[in-house]
């Protein structure tokens, strides 16, 4: 049986939209749903739809920018790329997340150690 | 601001929304077609990609939801939907708009306007600190309509007293002073005690208050100016304190000015304020001293009763001053001082607050009916819209949008009316009602009114979304609820019962106003001009040189053009204000003064040969003055009927002689005239007499009117009167008015009165009207069908109408019965407002009666009247 595809964690797909961009540059939508698919080989169920409003949302925070741009196949899209707040948002999550897991593992650990 | 970037960016996405509708739509169709491909290159046939490409997208509509929840405020976005859905319901059905607000602004705007009034006369604090503790206070006595105290008594009172923190007096009226100086004015002056601002705790703007050393007879004159003085005669000059002005020729200096808010406690317009000097030693018993005004601040917790009880003994001991035939008829009275000031008008105040109550509640009552028949109407279009899939909650929010959107219509042109109406009252109001000429609309009644309106507008514009809409509806089903328009018939039969004691009321005020303005006068008052003059006391000091200017006065205007006959007096009727004396003071040759009672006042006046001819006053018996009557050794008398009747009953009062006030000569009556109303119109007229205008020991010549019966016109005359004036002295004001605007000024009051509530009255009329038309108008289209069958089956179109107007008069009728019975409560509260009118006068209410049926018939017959039309083929075809 192939393991269950996970949800996404509720708060994490800002996160991993900001590291897909940081990593890639700038990205239509399709290309940043392709990417994390791609990443978490395809362990991650993705509704690629609730990509946007979560694209929306990190732009009227100001963490991305968006313009319209040509795709490879000479098709109109929307590319999205990180902006210096975004960066600066990026850097603090992904410590914040690190900080979480560390003490997650540390805390699972020690429960069996007991 | 991380969140105002946020709301900043959703409300471009408010107001952007189509273009990025568009935007969305391209990047999604974008997204879709790229995974389309990438699922071809994988070996998916086309239709296959196709799907695969849905399958990974989700659902592409919640998509969308969902991003455009996120783009703009859901909440926002769709309260302007609704907002817009409800301008175009509005704008579709003109009538039912047009009617719905004209309504609501007349309820809005005569209620804000008439609270606006009657707050300022019945609710609004004094502008004193701590008003509620302020009284009047004094004897109250025939001799005067307001209480009043005598000197002795008030010093005796001011030592024993306990229940007040202070006590002041003043000396009762205003009186004319004169400011000397080059260029002369008139000015109102008043005196009052040195504890009189600090009694009212007020602090003068600028300077000090009066000192007990100037409050000495003969101290160093001062004065406190009105704020008002200060600022036009002195351009508001920071330094006039302790500079000297001409008073009556006396330098006088300024100590203080008075606040721009200052009021004095009686309400009269003064400009300048004096110590008065009261000279204490002289108020020693036997001598009651000088008559003045008392007021006081009550120590906390004290009430006015309270004060009286505890003023009780040495008000009995002052009472034993009072000679003893007059003693039953003097009594204390501790009122507080805004009783004082409105005592008059508190009545007419709250009638006017009832009836606009009234008013607004039919204005509700309408605006509730037109919606509920509205809600009626659209019950087809809720089941479709909940069909469509629109919540419970969808629906109440779009009903209470529309209903908001009506009443903040509605309030709108409520405040145009108000602010309208105001103007209006204020303009059309007698002086005599306190405060209304400060009246200014008042926020907190417009919001109270419109809060009003507003929520019956939402209680019954909700009341249909609160029902889940009945599937049978879709289908083109009417469904008649029973309960509902019985309810509809409740409120019109409410509204014209409302309507029907506002009528009434309306009708006894009008009715009582006839009856005033035919009252006999018993003088003429056409082709009357007078002309009021008041000598000051510095040139003109005694009564020698006050005699001395009337006869000038008299000589230059007696060779006035048109001028059949010229008079002077010190007083005028028919308003009070005359002298008076005490009746059991007058004494009659051979006869005892009478044991008991004061026998109430008595009024005279002194008057020049001519004032009987120029009033046209018939005298019945004997003779008017003479010209010789004017030397020095002739005492007569003339007596009006009333007197003539009481002092000589059943014998000839002709040849009698009398003294009166116990001063001054026997005076013989030689006429007996024609009674005269002399207090006021609604009073019959109080004994009077008459004797000549001449030096006498009772003489007082200060004040005189000009009587002039002229056949020229009263402007040309009037001119005349001040340029003859203003050639013997240039600086002497002249107050002129016809005859006829000295009664005017009488019937003002009731005038206003009436005129308000006629038009509250007419009002509410006119809204039932609308009521009741809408709800026949309703009722006809909704039961065209069953109308059809009937005239199917045969019935004639008169038939129909006498079925609808049948039972439309049912409730018509109850509706009035119910009035009746208010109407018989609110006469009883207008009684003491009527002038010979019985309270329960049938007429004005039959009258009422009649104008409600006859109104209401036409307000249902004009829609009862398409009934008739109605084609059998056609209305059975609508099912």
């Amino acid at each position: 049986m192939p393991p269950s595809k996970a949800e996404v964690l509720q708060g994490t797909l800002d996160l991993i939209v900001l590291k897909t961009l940081e990593a890639l540059g700038p990205l239509h939508g399709y290309g940043i749903a392709q990417r994390i698919q791609q990443v978490s080989e395809d362990l991650l169920k993705l509704n690629q739809g609730t990509l946007y409003p979560a694209l929306l949302r990190l732009e009227q925070r100001g963490w991305i920018s968006s313009k319209w741009g040509v795709s490879d196949n000479n098709r109109k899209a929307k590319f999205y790329s990180l902006t210096r707040a975004g960066r600066k948002q990026l850097l603090a999550e992904t410590e914040t997340w690190e900080r979480t897991t560390a003490l997650m593992t540390r805390l699972l650990r020690g429960a069996e150690g007991a | 601001m991380n969140w105002f970037r946020v709301v900043a960016s959703r409300l471009r996405g408010l107001f952007s929304k189509h273009r990025l509708d568009g935007d969305l739509d391209a990047e999604l169709r974008a997204h879709l077609e790229m995974l389309t491909e990438e699922n071809k290159r994988r070996g998916m046939s086309l239709q296959e990609a196709r799907y695969a490409a849905r399958r990974e997208f989700g659902g592409l509509e919640q998509t969308k939801e969902s991003y455009r929840d996120q783009r703009s405020l859901p909440f926002l976005e769709t309260f302007l939907q609704d907002l817009r859905y409800g301008g175009r319901t509005l704008k579709k059905n003109p009538g039912f708009t047009a009617v719905a607000i004209l309504t609501l602004a007349a309820g809005i705007g005569a209620t804000s306007a008439v609270f606006s009034v009657v707050d300022r006369i019945l609710f609004r604090s004094l502008p004193y600190p701590h008003e509620a503790r302020l009284v009047s206070l004094g004897f109250k006595a025939p001799l005067d309509s307001m209480e009043f105290m005598l000197g002795a008594d008030y010093l005796e009172w001011r030592a024993q007293q306990t229940a007040f923190e202070a006590m002041t007096t003043m000396r009762p009226g205003v009186s004319d002073c004169d400011l000397t100086q080059q260029n002369p004015a008139r000015l109102t002056c008043s005196e009052v005690e040195s504890t009189f601002l600090t009694t009212f705790e007020i602090p003068p703007f600028l300077g000090r208050n009066f000192t007990r050393e100037e409050d000495r007879p003969n101290a160093p004159p001062v004065a406190l100016l009105s704020y008002a003085l200060w600022r036009s005669r002195f351009a508001g000059d920071p330094s006039i304190v302790g500079k000297t002005i001409p008073l009556d020729g006396t330098p006088t200096t300024v100590v203080g000015v008075l606040p721009r808010t200052f009021e004095m406690p009686t309400l009269a317009r003064v400009d300048l304020l004096s110590p008065q000097a009261l000279d204490e030693g002289a108020q020693q018993r036997p001598n009651t001293g000088a008559v003045l005004r008392g007021f006081a601040r009550l120590k906390p917790g004290v009430s006015p009763a309270q004060a009286a009880i505890a003023l009780q003994p040495a008000f009995e001991q002052s009472l034993n001053f009072v000679p003893p035939a007059f003693r039953k008829e003097v009594s204390l009275v501790v009122r507080s001082l805004q009783d004082r000031q409105i005592h008059d008008s508190r009545l007419a105040a709250w009638i006017f607050l009832g009836s606009v109550l009234a008013v607004l509640l039919v204005a509700c009552t309408n605006v509730a009916n037109l919606l509920l028949a509205r809600a009626t109407t659209r019950q087809r279009e809720l089941a479709v819209r909940t069909a469509l899939g629109a919540s419970r909650g969808r629906l109440i929010r779009q009903s209470l949008t529309e209903s908001l959107l009506l009443g903040l219509l509605g309030g709108a042109a409520g405040c145009c009316v108000a602010y309208g109406l105001l103007r209006w009252f204020v303009s059309l109001a007698p002086s005599e009602i306190p405060r209304l000429q400060q009246a200014s609309l008042d926020s907190r009644a417009l919001l109270l009114a419109l809060a009003v309106s507003l929520l019956s507008g939402l209680l019954f514009g909700i009341a249909p979304a609160l029902r889940r809409p009945a599937p049978e509806l879709l289908a083109g089903k009417e469904i008649r609820s029973t309960s509902r328009s019985i309810f509809r018939e409740l409120l019109v039969a409410g509204q014209i019962a409302a309507s029907l004691v506002l009528l009434a009321s309306a009708g006894l005020l009008l009715r009582s106003l006839w009856n005033l303005q035919s009252v006999s006068l018993g003088m003429e008052t056409d082709k009357v001009v007078t002309g009021k003059i008041s000598l000051g006391n510095y040139h003109y000091p005694d009564a020698a040189k006050q005699l001395a200017f009337f006869e000038r006065l008299e000589t230059a205007l007696k060779r006035l053009p048109g001028v059949s006959s010229l008079a002077l007096s010190d007083s005028l009727p028919p308003s009070g204000g005359m002298r008076s004396t005490i009746y059991a003071r007058i004494e009659v040759a051979g006869r005892p003064m009478p044991a008991e009672g004061t026998g109430g006042m008595v009024g005279w006046r002194a008057v020049t040969p001519n004032y009987f001819s120029a009033l046209r006053i018939p005298i019945l018996r004997g003779r008017g003055f003479h010209d010789e009557d004017r030397a020095p050794n002739e005492n007569p008398i003339i007596l009006n009927e009333t007197l003539a009747q009481r002092l000589f009953p059943n014998e000839e009062a002709l040849g009698k002689s009398l003294k009166f006030s116990m001063i001054g000569p026997w005076r013989t009556v030689v006429g007996i005239a024609e009674n005269v109303r002399n207090n006021g119109l609604t009073e019959a007229a109080d004994p009077e007499f008459y004797i000549p205008w001449k030096a006498d020991v009772a003489g007082d010549f200060q004040t005189a009117h000009v009587i002039v019966r002229t056949a020229m016109n009263p402007e040309a005359t009037a001119a005349w009167m001040r340029l003859e004036t203003a050639a013997i002295d240039p600086a002497l004001p002249i107050e002129i008015q016809t005859m006829r605007q000295r009664v005017d000024k009488l019937t003002q009051r009731p005038k206003f009165n009436a005129l308000l509530l006629s038009l509250f009255a007419a009002t509410g009329m006119l809204l039932a009207a609308i009521g009741l038309y809408g709800v026949v108008s309703y009722l006809v289209v909704q039961h065209t069908q069953e109308i059809g069958i009937r005239m199917a089956l045969g019935a004639k179109p008169s038939n129909i109408l006498r079925m609808i107007l049948l039972h439309f008069f049912r409730w018509t009728i109850a509706g009035a019965l119910l009035g009746l019975l208010g109407s018989w409560f609110a006469a009883r509260l207008l009684e003491s407002l009527l002038f010979e009118v019985r309270v329960h006068d049938p007429w004005p209410l039959a009258f009422a009666v009649g104008l409600l049926f006859v109104v209401a018939f036409f307000a249902a017959w004009i829609p009862a009247r398409r009934a008739m039309r109605v084609d059998p083929i056609v209305a059975l075809r609508s099912e």
